[in-house]
């Protein structure tokens, strides 16, 4: 048990894709985050009940095989239903088939409750870093309160 | 030459056996029963002790002791009732049943997330000998944990409550629960996917002998002999547990023990065997797994059998020709009177009826399955629970299948079984057919502790095999 940020990682739907997934894990863990890899195939029920075991702080979700947007759409609303809704959402990927410019799909995920959306392409430390920042903004001040009460 | 004797204390029958071990061999004398004598067990504990030992009736204990080492087995009223309290279904609250089952005990009831006002009414009234508090993995959720352990604090519940949830909180939950007897060991799932159902079990079978056995004159008895019992389940769970260590042609196993009240499934296996091709979801179950079925039994259960097992049962009166509504004839019969046994050909096919719903419904509940999902990479099977397609033995124990049964008993609602759905169930695909002819498992499970190589070479040399191998297909 540590102080570590828990996150969880998964490859969502019917998708195989478990090379990148392995990279992934790796980084994070390097970056000092407190990794939960669910690997491949992973539905939003599994996410979203790992999310209330661990006490996840967010969700970085993967998908390589063009079926993302269906796969993606309502998990934030079963997160909010389960009651873990201030869960960090991200997701990254081969996200949409054909040739759809990214800022069209990054608005498209962001509708459906993502936080932020990446390329194939991104750079992960930019990514670590914004996850970072997510968090102090978003559990930050809590975590604050909780650590004054402590003491 | 040194004289062994083992006495399981069951519901209805005190059963023992006399055994000697002469140059690490093990092997049976003779056997004895006495009708359990509920108020004070001891007194039918001691009559199948001197019958065992040739000894008079009314031997006093000074007498008896001595003569042999005594290990001894109790199933306690009937199952060790155990509540079971987790947070997610499919995670810490899966675990906490399987623990619950695995340590010897029946589920009676359990509670997912928080528990309502209606939940712990529901506690109150049921009684259980023990609740199985669990949730959270170490450093994740606390909130439904508090939560509910204020609510254990506020009831009205006397029973010991073991706490096996995220390790963040333990101390706090103690705290909060100060008024209750709260026994804190390990998580049950101390990170995702991580099976940790060891000190749990252990603790509850503590709580078994401190709580469970006291004041019934069995704790007489553990002066006397200097040997503490356990819950039959469990003896039975350690014998299927020890047998392949010292037995590895007997690697992957099944017992199924379908009794008038319970109908109870031991595996020994491998739960999933990783490939390209099958993922596995949830938990990795445990290699030796036991879980136990308070709807499915011939006699005392019978009446649940009939709502649970309706459409095996209906399914297979068809193909034997049977009219409904004689087994209803039947059903009344036999839950009038427990001890009563068929008398015509009709009967013990619609004994055998019964037994093969036992079977069908106690494999459903106990084997995993495969789901066969298409991806753009290929076919992929989704694999949930235990893969129990390497079994190569089954042993019938207990009651109905120890004192014999044909293959199709337990063959034919494995078949039926086999595609359930649209879902591939992991069945035993392979296996040679025993019983435990003399029901000496549960005896021998008592000895395993302290006779392992012993106790598995009998217990092995007492079955009887029912069928040659028969290659099953899917």
């Amino acid at each position: 048990m540590s102080d570590k940020d828990t996150i969880i990682l998964g490859v969502i739907g019917a998708d195989c894709h478990s090379v990148g997934n392995k990279i992934l894990e790796l980084f994070f863990t390097s970056e000092g985050f407190k990794v939960v890899n669910l690997g491949v195939m992973v539905s939003q029920q599994e996410f979203v009940d790992t999310a209330i075991e661990t006490n996840a702080k967010a969700i970085l979700v993967s998908s390589l095989y063009g079926h993302g947007e269906i796969d993606c759409q309502g998990l934030r609303e079963l997160c909010i239903e389960k009651g873990v809704d201030p869960i960090i959402l991200y997701a990254g990927g081969n996200l949409v088939v054909g040739k759809t410019p990214f800022s069209v799909v990054e608005e498209k995920f962001k509708k459906m409750g993502f936080d932020r959306v990446f390329p194939p392409d991104v750079d992960l430390k930019q990514v670590a870093n914004l996850l970072r920042k997510d968090i102090q903004e978003k559990f930050g001040q809590a975590r604050q309160k909780e650590e004054e009460r402590s003491l | 030459m040194k004289k062994v004797v083992s006495i399981d204390i069951g519901s209805t029958w005190t059963k023992g056996g006399l055994f000697v071990l002469d140059d690490s061999r093990l092997s049976l004398v003779k056997k004895a029963a006495y009708p359990t004598t509920q108020n004070n067990l001891v007194q039918g504990f001691t009559r199948v002790l001197a019958k065992l030992l040739d000894k008079d009736d009314q031997a006093s204990w000074p007498q008896l002791a001595g003569e042999a080492e005594v290990y001894f087995s109790s199933s306690a009223k009937g199952g060790l009732g155990i509540a079971a309290i987790g947070l997610v279904p499919d995670l810490t609250l899966n675990l906490a049943r399987l623990a619950a089952m695995s340590a010897g005990g029946k589920v009676i009831s359990s509670f997912a997330f928080s528990l309502t006002r209606k939940d712990l009414t529901e506690l109150e009234r049921l009684q259980p000998d023990i609740i199985l508090f669990s949730g959270g993995t170490d450093g994740g959720n606390t909130k439904y944990l508090l939560e509910n352990a204020h609510r254990l604090k506020d009831s009205k519940l006397i029973c010991p409550i073991i706490y096996a949830g995220n390790r963040s909180v333990a101390e706090d939950v103690a705290d909060i629960m100060q008024n209750k007897e709260v026994i804190v060991t390990e998580n049950l799932m101390p990170e995702i996917g991580q099976v940790n159902i060891e000190p749990a079990r252990e603790k509850i079978r503590e709580v078994f002998l401190k709580r469970i056995i006291h004041g019934r004159g069995l704790s007489e008895i553990v002066d006397l002999f200097g040997s503490q019992p356990r819950p039959t389940p469990l003896a039975v769970l350690e014998l299927i547990a020890a047998i392949p260590g010292f037995n590895p042609e007997w690697s992957d196993l099944v017992a199924i023990d379908v009794g008038g009240a319970t109908t109870d499934l031991y595996s020994n296996t491998e739960s999933y065997l990783e490939t390209d091709t099958v993922v596995l979801k949830g938990l990795r179950e445990p290699r030796v797994k036991r879980t136990v079925e308070g709807d499915l039994g011939m006699r005392v259960s019978a009446c649940y059998l009939k709502e649970t097992g309706r459409a095996y049962i209906e399914e297979r009166l068809q193909e034997m020709g049977i009219e409904i509504n004689q087994m209803e004839n039947f059903l009344s019969k036999i839950s009038m009177d427990s001890g009563y046994l068929p008398t015509t050909e009709t009967e013990m096919r619609l004994e055998q009826i019964l037994a093969e719903t036992c079977i069908y419904y106690a494999f459903l509940r106990h084997a995993g399955s495969w789901k066969e999902v298409y991806t753009p990479q290929g076919k992929v099977y989704v694999q949930t629970g235990k893969d129990l397609r390497r079994i190569r033995s089954i042993v019938g124990s207990g009651g109905f299948l120890s004192a014999g049964f044909s293959a199709e008993v337990i063959n034919h609602p494995l078949d039926k079984l086999r595609h359930y759905g649209n879902e591939y169930k992991l069945l035993p695909e392979k296996a040679i057919l025993y019983r435990d002819k003399d029901y000496l498992f549960p005896l021998l499970g008592n000895l395993v502790e302290k006779y392992p190589a012993e106790a598995t070479a009998l217990a092995l040399a007492s079955v009887e095999i029912i069928n040659e191998e028969v290659e099953r297909h899917a």
